[in-house]
């Protein structure tokens, strides 16, 4: 006998699925914490798991990838484990934010050749960041330091925005509780931001542009889908 | 206990999610997902939401890679378990209760009582200890565990269809998954 056995039933209907979910849900929780349960769970899962054999295997359309990447965010790859996410808003997920740092990183590389920065003609430290497509990586638009707390926000390819939305950029630096509003941007249109309320910008500091309601989100905090994201980088 | 050797490192994979390899997710899926949808599709019935939960089901497993602990080996276990998870979400909504069709209560009736409690699985050999241990338990107990694990029953829906009242059921899968664990320790 050994503690697994404590947790034999518990775990044992876990892994078949007669919990009543609630009842999951909770057991989900605690395993994260409890590593006599994650044994015991474990137990069950490699034992049960020839019982999968007794179903046909059925192959998955080519867009199921597709749509699962789409919702991973940006891609990209970090060689640094990211933080464990917090749970107090969707822009603090875990897989939303991964990546962005490489991939802003090389992006911004690219870019930095692309568009022919000057990059000797502002004191330093000087940022620049470039919102790319969280699908596809694809550099949307460029953010760019034109004073100690000015930015030049440039389109690089033409948004399109359904009608009654609108394009709202954020910031966050990674000690932020959650996104800060930088205003609407006109799809298409060159905007100077000001931050002079705001803290000076951070290397790896996030800027993002979401699609809100026409006059901006209503609760100051992004409400709909990430369309560009980026990183701040030293050039 | 697995059906075959394998020579695909599904722990590895997951740590390389964890760490924010995108291109390991890609493995798993490449290596897992005909057999995740059909485990999915057996519990939901339904071509587009088996679907939708092995998407879920792969954001998930991408988000929680990093709470996989992998001294716990079992990797693919674990996926097999949000899975199925997931498609329990799914069914348990509601769908299944509001939505059964003509068709499939007719397939019910058809199917559902066999006074002397006839196999519901036909048991495959290659499932190695786990098929002589399911072999020793009495068919009401392997049924309920079976309908259980590979249809996502509940344990009311096991009772209706195997015709016995919820205790009964409920003591049948506890006695059964008791009997099956001393059986594969």
């Amino acid at each position: 006998m050994n503690a697994t056995h404590d947790y034999d039933d518990l775990a044992g209907q876990y892994v078949l699925g007669t919990l009543p979910r609630a009842k999951r849900l909770e057991v989900d929780a605690e395993l994260l914490e409890n590593a006599t349960l994650r044994a015991a769970v474990a137990f069950w899962e490699a034992r049960l798991l020839p019982l999968t054999t007794l179903v046909e295997p059925s192959t998955p359309p080519a867009s199921l990838w597709a749509r699962i990447e789409r919702s991973l965010g940006p891609a990209a790859t970090l060689t640094s484990k990211p933080a464990p996410a917090a749970r107090t808003g969707w822009w603090e997920r875990l897989g939303l934010w991964r990546g962005l740092a490489a991939g802003g990183f090389a992006a911004a590389a690219v870019m930095a050749v692309v568009v022919g920065l000057r990059v000797n003609d502002l004191q330093q430290p000087h940022y620049m960041v470039v919102l790319a497509a969280p699908q596809n990586a694809a550099p949307g638009w460029v953010l760019k330091m034109t004073g100690a707390t000015t930015l030049r926000l440039e389109p690089l390819v033409a948004t399109a925005v359904p009608a009654q939305r609108a394009l709202q950029l954020w910031t966050k630096a990674d000690d932020w509780s959650g996104p800060v509003s930088l205003g609407l941007v006109k799809p298409g249109e060159t905007v100077e931001v000001k931050l002079d309320k705001l803290p000076k910008i951070v290397p790896n500091q996030l800027f993002e542009i979401t699609l809100e309601p026409e006059a901006g989100s209503p609760i100051g905090k992004p409400t709909g889908p990430i369309l560009f994201i980026g990183r701040a980088v030293v050039i | 206990m697995t059906t075959a050797p394998d020579p695909f490192d599904y722990e590895a994979a997951i740590g390389a999610c964890a760490r924010g390899d995108r291109h390991a997710l890609r493995r798993l899926y490449d290596q897992e997902s005909p057999r995740l949808l059909g485990v999915a599709l057996r519990i939901v019935r339904d071509r587009q939401s088996a679907e939708d939960v092995v998407h879920d089901a792969f954001v998930s497993i991408w988000t929680r890679a990093s709470t996989f602990d992998a001294t716990r080996g079992a990797g693919r276990g674990w996926m097999y378990t949000i899975v199925r998870h997931a498609a329990l979400d799914a069914v348990r909504d509601g769908a299944r209760e509001v939505g059964v069709d003509e068709d499939t209560l007719d397939a019910l009736d058809a199917d559902a009582f066999d006074p002397n409690m006839q196999d519901a699985f036909e048991l495959r050999q290659d499932m190695g200890r786990l098929h002589e241990c399911l072999t020793r338990l009495d068919p009401a107990k392997r049924n309920s565990i079976l309908h259980a694990y590979v249809d996502g029953f509940s344990h009311s829906e096991i009772a209706e269809r195997l015709k016995s009242p919820l205790g009964t059921v409920k003591a049948w899968i506890k006695r059964g998954m008791s009997a099956l664990r001393e059986c594969m320790v």
